[in-house]
């Protein structure tokens, strides 16, 4: 049997009131005075009474035992009695709470969205807390939140709790986890509970030091979504749209295009579950253009996630793609020539512009390095805070290992390729020191790396630690797939003939004034004060919540960018039902949290009854049918 | 038509005679007024020819009815016995001697005066329920049996615990019947005198052996056997009637209540009355069997009533059943 624990069992000591309450309620007893003729009989009596029960006179004082049971039940309240539940109780318990977007995922019958069932069951645990124990509120989304320190205050703990929405971004664990592993280190955390839909990734990497509760909330309703949608430019002002619809479940419906709030095309989509659709449009746009696709569902279609039902891309002007390509690189030049969309400098008999931006710029020569573009390719440049790492190489050097899934190398074969003049590392460097010095390495030879990438905040550059001229890789089926995918990658990092719709999370970077103040009006009206950097670019602004970014501010003219998709994770409501940590794999739970239940309340409620019994029977007129008897007085 | 006849002025109770004009329609009634307003005409005149009949002959020496065996000097033949010397010649059989040739002495029954005292409880506690006016009543069918029986009749109404009771003392012949009435109607409640104050103080007074018909509710703390001793050892037999009111036989309390004796003014805090109603019917009971035991040891009788039993009943039912008038 799980008998009830007590929190304030000092508050006992109050049960010593019986003794006053026992000796006022005999002294205070007013009795019906009754004259007999003789109260002879009734002496003997009595003393027969008390002789064979001395505690008679305790029997049937229905006032006084109503008057001790409510001074019981308010004492035994004020210990605040408890029973016991299967949660071990923690005096210190981490809440995480998912807020990310499939959070707002409705359920068809109840039209209750996971989050509000997620507060429901935080709020359980923050009535049921005890005296002794305080929780600290942290939201999960991108990232974490601290919504409140460790307290028992039970107002302020419901308070953030209702103020807790949704935000329109997947889940990202790791930032949560090491925020209550630093709330660890200042008070003993054993353990903390994570209450969320399962829209997780499964995977975390994080070694857990404390134990973790997974609370999964029960699935929601079918949700289809747009999770993709971007444009490339076909020709010089024609442009195709492509739309991913995606479906938790069987669902069918037709998404409506929009150029500039006219509706343009419309095309219908019929999903199973976990079935995506592709569907493409075609417009025509010299200028700048808006476009907004919007999903409709189905007659009689439940879909229980809005955000993800409108996707919004600004097209810029169709301009082909100015790429400056160094004259000695001819392999680079013929290949890039070739190329469609590609306007190539510097042109045959024309001086070099070198204060003219582009939007590609592949050259070996290290004063280059200078020109302003977003996509740079120095070709056997090595930087100079690399410099110190390797050193120069006779040997010849071949690609052992490169990232494939890199946009630069995806889909190229350098095995088998040569190079001539690499460098090697100095003894005592490991990759470790190309990331500490703010390089990624893409590709790795024999005696060291051979293809930097860094990405600094106004562009993307690109080191082949040797001279292609110097290897054999302008012979390869590599060499115009590279090409290609340099252009495809300065296309999307110039938005130049491929434009794709931003996701929700945090917004692209904003060209503005170099310095300049300027506040960021999100949907829901709120307001983020945001200051661009000396180069005029903009970056880092949130935007977690589904909708239109108004920029306003400096000089310029308002600015409305768009952030409407989500991930292709929350609108599949995909969910795991254990977390892999790096240790330990955590299963969810699908029962509620029992925690310890108070029954202070259910005293007190007991106590209020007990005295409403006791007002009634005080109360209730006194009926002594006493036949030639006097009533001298009632009470 | 007929006129009713002038209404005839009745002498007696006045609430009588206002109440009774039909009385005059029934000559009977109206030629014999009411005697007392203690017994109506009809009891009196049943009761007067009642006696009260004793267990023992504790009898004085006068004459009187009660035949208390041989050698008396009535006419009703007893006995034989042989003469002795220096007996009454005048008694010998001389037809038995005719015959036998030996001197037999002829025996009569001898009848004694009984001498009944009546002690009447009149303390405050005898108020209520009419429980006084039940015991008036009894003294006076008691008395008139008694002075209808040529009994000598003594009243004591006692109540003042000074010690000095009402007496009426030493009444005989019918003729005192109606100073035994006007004396009992003259009778009232007063003070808080016990039954054995109302005893010790008769005793002192009393003389004679007979009986002493006592009339309480003997609800008196203390050891009521000392008093019969005293009764006993003074040669009268006791006739103890309980007079009870009907809350006092069947009590009707619930809860909590404060019991005060109207008679010394003592309170008793009783909690949870009803609880207690069956220990109180069992004291009740044991007090009453206590009594009579008491009584029986000195071959008296005991008997409890109610007030709310009619005095005809009482009477004509309970005590004629129990033998204790003829």
């Amino acid at each position: 049997m799980n008998w009830p624990g007590f929190s304030a069992i000092a508050n006992a000591w109050w049960l010593l009131l019986l003794v006053p309450l026992l000796v006022f309620y005999f002294l205070k007893l007013k009795r019906p005075r009754i004259e007999i003729p003789s109260i002879v009989l009734w002496q003997s009596v009595v003393n027969d009474q008390r002789v064979n029960s001395p505690f008679q006179k305790f029997r049937r004082h229905i006032l006084l035992w109503l008057q001790i049971a409510v001074l019981i039940l308010l004492v035994l309240a004020a210990m605040q009695p408890f029973v016991r539940g299967t949660a071990e109780p923690a005096a210190y318990l981490p809440v995480l709470i998912d807020c990310s977007a499939s959070m707002a995922a409705t359920d068809p019958v109840t039209g209750k969205s996971r989050i509000d069932i997620a507060k429901e069951r935080v709020t359980t645990i923050i009535d049921n807390l005890s005296s002794e124990q305080q929780i600290s509120l942290i939201a999960v989304h991108s990232s974490a939140d601290r919504l409140t320190e460790f307290t028992g205050n039970r107002r302020i703990l419901h308070g953030v709790l209702a103020s807790l929405e949704v935000r329109d971004v997947p889940s990202r664990l790791e930032d949560a986890f090491r925020l209550t592993q630093a709330q660890a280190k200042t008070v003993p955390v054993e353990s903390a509970v994570f209450i969320s839909d399962g829209n997780i990734p499964r995977k975390i990497r994080f070694a857990l030091p404390f134990s973790v509760n997974y609370q999964q909330l029960p699935t929601g309703g079918p949700n289809v979504g747009i999770t993709a949608f971007n444009a490339r430019l076909s020709s010089s002002q024609d442009w195709d749209i492509f739309l991913r619809v995606e479906a938790s479940a069987d669902s069918s419906g037709h998404v409506v295009l929009q150029q500039d709030g006219q509706p343009i095309g419309e095309q219908p989509f019929v999903l199973g579950k976990g079935e995506s659709q592709r569907l493409a449009f075609q417009i025509s746009s010299q200028g700048s253009t808006k476009l907004e696709a919007r999903l409709i569902s189905g007659v009689a279609e439940f879909d229980s996630l809005a955000a993800d039902n409108v996707a919004r891309l600004d097209l810029p002007p169709a301009r082909p793609l100015r790429v400056y390509a160094s004259p000695d690189l001819n392999s680079f030049r013929r290949a890039l020539e070739s190329t469609p969309g590609v306007d190539l400098f510097p042109k045959p008999g024309q001086p070099e512009q070198r204060s003219v931006p582009y939007d590609l710029v592949v050259s070996d020569r290290e004063d280059d390095e200078e020109l302003i573009a977003a996509v740079c390719l120095l070709v056997g440049v090595t930087p100079d805070d690399v410099k110190s790492l390797v050193e120069p190489t006779a040997a010849l050097s071949k690609f052992l290992d490169w990232d494939r899934t890199t946009p630069l190398l995806r889909h190229t074969q350098l095995r088998d390729v040569e190079i001539a003049d690499a460098v090697q590392t100095v003894a005592g460097v490991d990759v470790g020191s190309f990331e500490d010095a703010g390089y990624s390495v893409l590709a790795s030879g024999t005696d060291g790396p051979l293809i930097l990438r860094r990405r600094s905040a106004s562009r993307l550059t690109f080191h082949t630690l040797f001279h292609t001229g110097r290897s054999t890789l302008e012979y390869r089926v590599a060499f115009p797939v590279l090409v290609a995918n340099l252009v495809q990658l300065a296309r999307q990092e110039a938005s130049v003939g491929n434009v794709t719709a931003v996701q929700t999370g945090v917004l692209p970077a904003i060209e503005l004034s170099p310095g300049g103040a300027y506040a960021i009006h999100g949907p829901n009206g709120s307001t983020q004060q945001v200051v661009a950097d000396k180069a005029g670019q903009l970056r880092g602004a949130t935007a977690n919540l589904a909708g239109q970014y108004r920029i306003s501010g400096g000089s310029e003219e308002s600015l409305i960018v768009s952030a409407n998709l989500l991930s292709s994770t929350e609108t599949t409501l995909a969910s795991v039902d254990s977390i892999e940590f790096d240790e330990q794999t955590i299963a969810s739970s699908d029962e509620i949290l029992a925690s310890d239940q108070p029954l202070w309340s259910t005293l007190t409620f007991l106590a209020f009854g007990f005295l409403l019994v006791e007002w009634w029977f005080f109360q209730k007129p006194r009926r002594l049918n006493t036949a030639g008897t006097t009533l001298a007085s009632t009470r | 038509m007929r006129e009713n006849p002038p209404t005839p002025e009745l002498p007696g109770n006045p609430v009588l005679s206002r109440n009774t004009r039909w009385l005059h329609y029934m000559p009977d009634v109206v030629t014999k007024p009411q005697l007392t307003p203690l017994l109506s005409n009809e009891t009196l005149a049943r009761v007067e020819r009642m006696r009260l009949r004793p267990n023992r002959r504790l009898t004085n020496r006068t004459r009187g009815e009660h035949s208390v065996g041989t050698g008396g000097a009535s006419i009703d033949f007893a006995d034989y016995r042989d003469y002795v010397a220096g007996d009454d010649i005048r008694y010998v059989d001389w037809n038995i001697f005719a015959r036998l040739q030996r001197p037999y002495l002829k025996l009569y029954s001898h009848e004694e005066e009984l001498h009944v005292a009546v002690l009447l409880d009149s303390s405050l506690s005898m108020q209520s329920e009419e429980k006084f006016e039940r015991a008036r009543q009894l003294a006076a069918a008691f008395s008139t049996m008694a002075l209808r029986g040529t009994e000598r009749v003594s009243l004591f109404a006692g109540g003042d615990s000074s010690g000095n009771p009402a007496i009426l003392q030493n009444c005989s012949g019918r003729p005192a019947t109606h100073k035994v009435f006007e004396f009992l109607k003259a009778c009232e409640i007063h003070g808080s005198a016990t039954v054995d104050d109302l005893i010790a103080s008769a005793i002192r007074i009393h003389r004679g052996r007979g009986v002493a018909i006592i009339l309480s509710d003997f609800l008196t703390a203390g050891d009521i056997s000392r008093s019969f001793n005293l009764l006993h050892s003074a040669g009268l037999e006791i006739f103890a009637v309980q007079i009870l009111g009907p809350s006092e036989v069947e009590p009707d309390l619930t809860g909590d209540v404060r019991l005060v004796d109207c008679e010394t003014g003592g309170s008793l805090d009783v909690t949870s009355a009803r609880d207690l109603l069956d220990l109180y019917h069992e004291h009740r009971v044991a007090q009453q069997a206590y009594l009579a035991s008491q009584c029986r040891r000195r071959n008296g009788r005991f008997e409890s009533i109610s007030s709310a039993e009619t005095i005809e009943a009482v009477l004509f039912e309970k005590l004629l059943r129990r033998g204790w008038i003829r």
